[in-house]
């Protein structure tokens, strides 16, 4: 069994694989759903990537058009929620480029397989900077060295440093001109900013070619060796590593749940038998 | 002909593909003539052009028809740059009602416009439905001549509802429709007044409760977003180059969209299948579809086939033609040659025959099974069952597709109901003997029947499972073996343990802890097992989906007992009756199975067809279904005109000949007629597909003796 010929990597699916071969394995290419708990306290956990994912939307509404204050009358019921929108209100936007698109992903080609990735923000001036904006709704800062190896970062520039022309007046965008900026809206909206350069380009290139080779050419995926990379997967039974870990060890903004399928609403295609 | 790189074109098809950036294209005609194909083509085009992909707009009645939309374009490798929107009226409606929602909750009539709103997935509207109107209908003893279950009544509420919306007349207008054209005395008045109070009060509790039913939905979408500048804008803004593929199979409410789009985007292409409009049944109007044709420059049509030979197009013709349906032909092969046929007195025995059939396909002719699909009116367990095992047997794959299957069937997912209801006593809903040993069975790895049995008979008391070492004979212990023992003891253990914790997890949680904690892990049933982790997922999303939209509806009304709740409405039908992930995932290989209409909108010809139960009324007849009608809830209808026998056998008619004809289209080479005397019931069958497949090979031995 491999990979389908026309899968897409992404940052998660490299960042799995980054983690544990053996859980890219079982996620994309055996397509294992398997709903095991990701943490002890699923409730609560749901609970904070309900809100990441309200406050997302809240900033997309935003972007195209809604005005502040009809979606902050819409907090009354979630201080914490209003507080981050508070934040991105005051400093999300600042000293940002004026040409805006929010909620939109990017493709380009590297070693014979599509590469995604889907920006919360990209905030560009054709001749001027190109601004990567990611919201992270977590509750801590991580150390910047660490985001740095995030395949997050790495993959997010290289691919509108790639595939971003159309947004940049039709010239491919200089690796120079672009940054990255996660924004910790939990943590009064505190920056943390990568800037890029045709030699972290180059280099980031050689590490993603060859992670996508590698995969591509490999009969085993074996588990990681690092059992402390199990505690929030929902493999972990499958594997035998133990037991979920706990909420507040977990850093929320590592979990990320993408799809690359576009989202369908219900039309009835489930009754096409009864009713004809 | 020219070559795009992909496929070679005609230059009928390259004109279109060429055609300029800012102009509006129709393009019309048969199956099977490479109308898609130049909608695909047309894309790459635009791509190849320079066009933002965020700016190009792919418009399907379905997502199946997008299909070789989205295959293309992952493998149009030269692509860099942004994506590409498939979408239908559903989910752009979804999308924008959910977007602009702020904007227009208060004056839509919602009764907490600063609340968010909760989106009703099918089975959570059946279940509210249930919730809205059950005390209303029991009370006044609603539709009390009408002989059919809750579940099936309240859906068909619910479709008159939709086709309100999809077609574009007030809900409060639906009884009056249905009464003067349906109803031939006062018994039925009466039916169709009720539906229309139910339909009036479920939409004052979706109102009342910020809830949206697909329905309410789309009538938001219509009425409020499309009239906000700043959501008109935001669409218009974004999709400048739209490509519409089936629009015969869309709704007035999407050709309304669409005609709006047309005047405001730089260039479309329209595809409409001629003869085709099946889905009517959800609103298709195929003459509402027509009238975009007048909003476009450029006018093409496409009548010669890419697909079949010229038999098969002389079949379909002719069977056509029987049902009174004109189709220009310009050849006059003999039709025969196409159609394979064999008759049988027993159902099984033309099952049998079929799965034969299709090993000779495979085996002797080399036929990929891809390129084979057996279809029937209905798809039943049992004929299911028949021909996968049949084929099964031959070692030839199948993919079986039959969307309306009940995820409370799959064994999975009944086992974690099981030990659900086991492990909340409280619930006074204590499974069966039977259903204890079918979840034993399938919980623990290796426990055939005869020691699921044996330890439900012995260790099963009141709804409670009793430890292992409660067995008294040694004998039996070995019988059962001490291996299984343990695993049926860490199983019973787990429930007993969560019951004296006094513990209550949410239905959907309960369902994850116990998978992830027991049943997943090794020596356990769901161990390593794809299908039994996809089952476990769906019922997962499902129970997840009616926590949230229960908790959601909390804040309005008083609280409920979700996890019992939602076992008593899976129990009644209402809730996971359908899968909906693995329709997505419907991706594998093999000889097809399914219901022939599902086949025609997925839209793949084959090289062979095998049509089942040609005798069966089903591949004419619509279902019983009393509380709503297709076309008189269509656009088309005259309001005060009566539906009359005559137009019902009209329509048996020509929906027949339309089948007929589609199914033909999307043929190679031949088709295998699976016919028996006698029905899988049992029954003697003579429905219409049957005498008008009789009638033309009659007429044809007619002419032979003449000459």
């Amino acid at each position: 069994m491999s990979l389908s010929a026309d899968f897409a990597f992404t940052q998660g699916s490299l960042q799995d694989y980054a983690d544990c071969s053996r859980r890219f394995e079982l996620r994309f290419i055996k397509r294992m759903r398997y709903p095991a708990l990701e943490v002890q306290e699923p409730l609560q956990f749901e609970k904070r990537t309900r809100q990441g994912a309200r406050f997302h939307k809240l900033v997309q509404q935003h972007l195209l058009g809604v005005p502040a204050e009809a979606l902050t009358a819409s907090l009354v019921d979630d201080e914490e929620l209003a507080r981050w929108w508070a934040n991105y209100l005051a400093r999300g936007l600042i000293d940002l480029p004026v040409q805006r698109h929010s909620e939109i992903t990017l493709q380009t080609h590297l070693a014979g397989r599509r590469l995604l990735a889907k920006y919360d923000l990209l905030a560009l001036e054709p001749g001027g900077a190109a601004v990567i904006v990611d919201w992270k709704t977590g509750a801590r800062l991580p150390a910047h060295a660490t985001l740095r190896g995030r395949m997050q970062t790495i993959v997010y520039r290289y691919v509108l440093a790639g595939a971003g022309a159309h947004l940049y007046a039709g010239e491919a965008i200089p690796p120079e001109r672009i940054r990255m900026d996660y924004v910790y809206v939990a943590q009064g909206g505190e920056r943390l900013s990568f800037e890029y350069s045709a030699a972290q380009m180059r280099e980031d290139e050689a590490l993603l070619s060859g992670m996508i080779a590698a995969i591509d050419r490999a009969e085993v995926f074996p588990l990681t060796d690092d059992v402390r990379r199990c505690r929030y997967c929902s493999y972990r039974s499958l594997c035998d590593r133990g037991e979920a870990g706990r909420l507040e060890d977990f850093d929320l903004d590592e979990y990320e749940d993408e799809d690359e399928q576009e989202a369908f609403a219900l039309d009835f295609d489930q009754i096409a038998e009864i009713e004809f | 002909m020219a070559d795009n790189g992909l496929w070679s074109n005609t230059d009928a098809q390259s004109e279109i593909i060429d055609a300029p950036l800012n102009c509006n294209i129709w393009l019309e005609g048969i199956a099977g003539s490479g109308k898609s194909s130049v909608g695909v083509a047309r894309v790459l085009h635009l791509l190849g052009r320079g066009v933002p992909a965020e700016s190009i707009l792919i418009f399907v009645p379905q997502r199946a028809l997008a299909q070789p939309y989205i295959t293309a374009l992952r493998r149009h490798t030269a692509h860099r740059g942004g994506q590409v929107s498939v979408q239908t009226i559903g989910s752009l409606s979804l999308q924008m009602v959910e977007t602009f929602w702020f904007l227009i909750a208060g004056r839509a009539g919602f009764k907490h416009p600063n609340d968010l709103p909760n989106f009703l997935s099918l089975e959570l509207v059946q279940y509210f439905m249930t919730r809205a109107i059950e005390p209303l209908v029991d009370e006044r003893d609603y539709f009390n001549s009408v002989r059919i279950d809750r579940p099936r009544l309240y859906s068909q509420i619910v479709d008159n509802m939709n086709k309100a919306a999809l077609v574009g007349f007030p809900i409060s207008e639906i009884g009056t429709r249905l009464k003067s054209a349906l109803a031939s005395g006062v018994e039925e008045a009466h039916i169709f007044d009720d539906a229309q109070t139910c339909a009036i009060a479920f939409r004052k509790y979706c109102l009342e409760r910020n809830m949206l039913d697909f329905s309410l939905q789309l009538e938001i979408f219509r009425e409020h977003v499309w009239a906000e500048p700043s959501a008109r804008r935001y669409l218009r803004g974004r999709y400048r180059h739209v490509i519409v593929d089936g629009v015969e199979e869309d709704n007035p409410a999407s050709h309304g969209l669409l005609r709006d789009l047309l005047e405001s985007c730089d260039s479309a292409l329209i595809i409409y299948d001629r003869d085709a409009g099946f889905r009517r049944f959800l609103g298709a109007d195929p003459d509402s579809a027509r009238r975009l044709r007048d909003r476009c420059d450029l006018k093409k049509t496409f009548d010669e086939t890419f697909v079949m030979g010229a038999e098969v197009k002389t079949l379909g013709a002719e069977l056509a033609a029987q049902l009174d349906l004109s189709v220009p032909l310009k050849c006059d092969a003999d039709p025969r040659p196409a159609l394979i046929t064999e008759a049988h007195r027993y159902h099984p025995e033309m099952v049998d025959w079929v799965a034969r059939q299709v090993d000779m396909l495979v085996r002797e002719r080399d036929v990929s099974p891809n390129d084979i699909v057996i279809l029937a009116p209905f798809l039943s367990d049992a004929l299911r069952f028949g021909l996968t095992d049949g084929l099964s047997q031959r070692g030839i794959p199948i993919r079986s597709h039959r969307p309306s299957r009940a995820l409370r069937d799959e064994p999975a997912a009944r086992t974690l109901l099981t030990l659900a209801r086991l492990a909340h006593p409280h619930w006074r809903m204590a499974p069966t003997d039977f259903d204890i040993v079918f979840a034993l069975m399938t919980a623990i790895k290796d426990l055939d029947l005869v020691r699921a049995k044996l330890l439900t008979e012995m260790l099963h008391r009141n709804g409670q499972l009793l430890p292992f070492a409660e067995v008294r004979s040694t004998a039996m212990q070995e019988r059962v073996t001490f291996d299984l023992g343990e695993r049926y003891d860490r199983l019973a253990a787990w429930i007993n343990r969560y019951i004296d914790d006094n513990r209550v997890d949410a239905i959907d949680i309960f369902f994850r802890r116990l998978f992830g904690g027991l049943l997943a892990r090794a020596g356990f049933g769901f161990h390593d097992d794809v299908d039994a982790g996809n089952t476990a997922q769906n019922l997962v999303d499902s129970a997840r989906g009616f926590r949230w939209s229960l908790d959601f509806m909390s804040r309005y009304d008083e609280k409920i007992d979700l996890g019992l709740d939602y076992v008593k409405m899976v129990d009644r039908g209402v809730i996971a009756n359908f899968y909906l992930r693995d329709w997505i995932a419907d991706v594998e290989e093999g000889v097809l199975i399914a219901p022939a209409y599902t086949f025609l909108l997925n839209n793949r010809p084959v090289d062979y067809q095998f049509w089942l139960n040609i005798g069966s009324e089903g591949w004419s007849r619509r279902l019983y279904q009393p509380l709503t009608h297709p076309y008189v809830l269509s656009r088309g209808w005259s309001p005060g005109a009566v539906w009359t026998e005559d137009d019902e056998q009209h329509l048996s008619r020509e929906t027949l000949g339309r089948l007929l004809l589609a199914l033909t289209r999307r043929c190679r080479k031949a088709i295998y007629l699976g016919y028996s005397e006698l029905s899988e019931s049992g029954y003697e069958q003579r429905g219409l597909l049957l005498e008008t497949i009789q009638s033309m090979l009659r007429r044809h031995a007619r002419v032979e003796q003449h000459v």
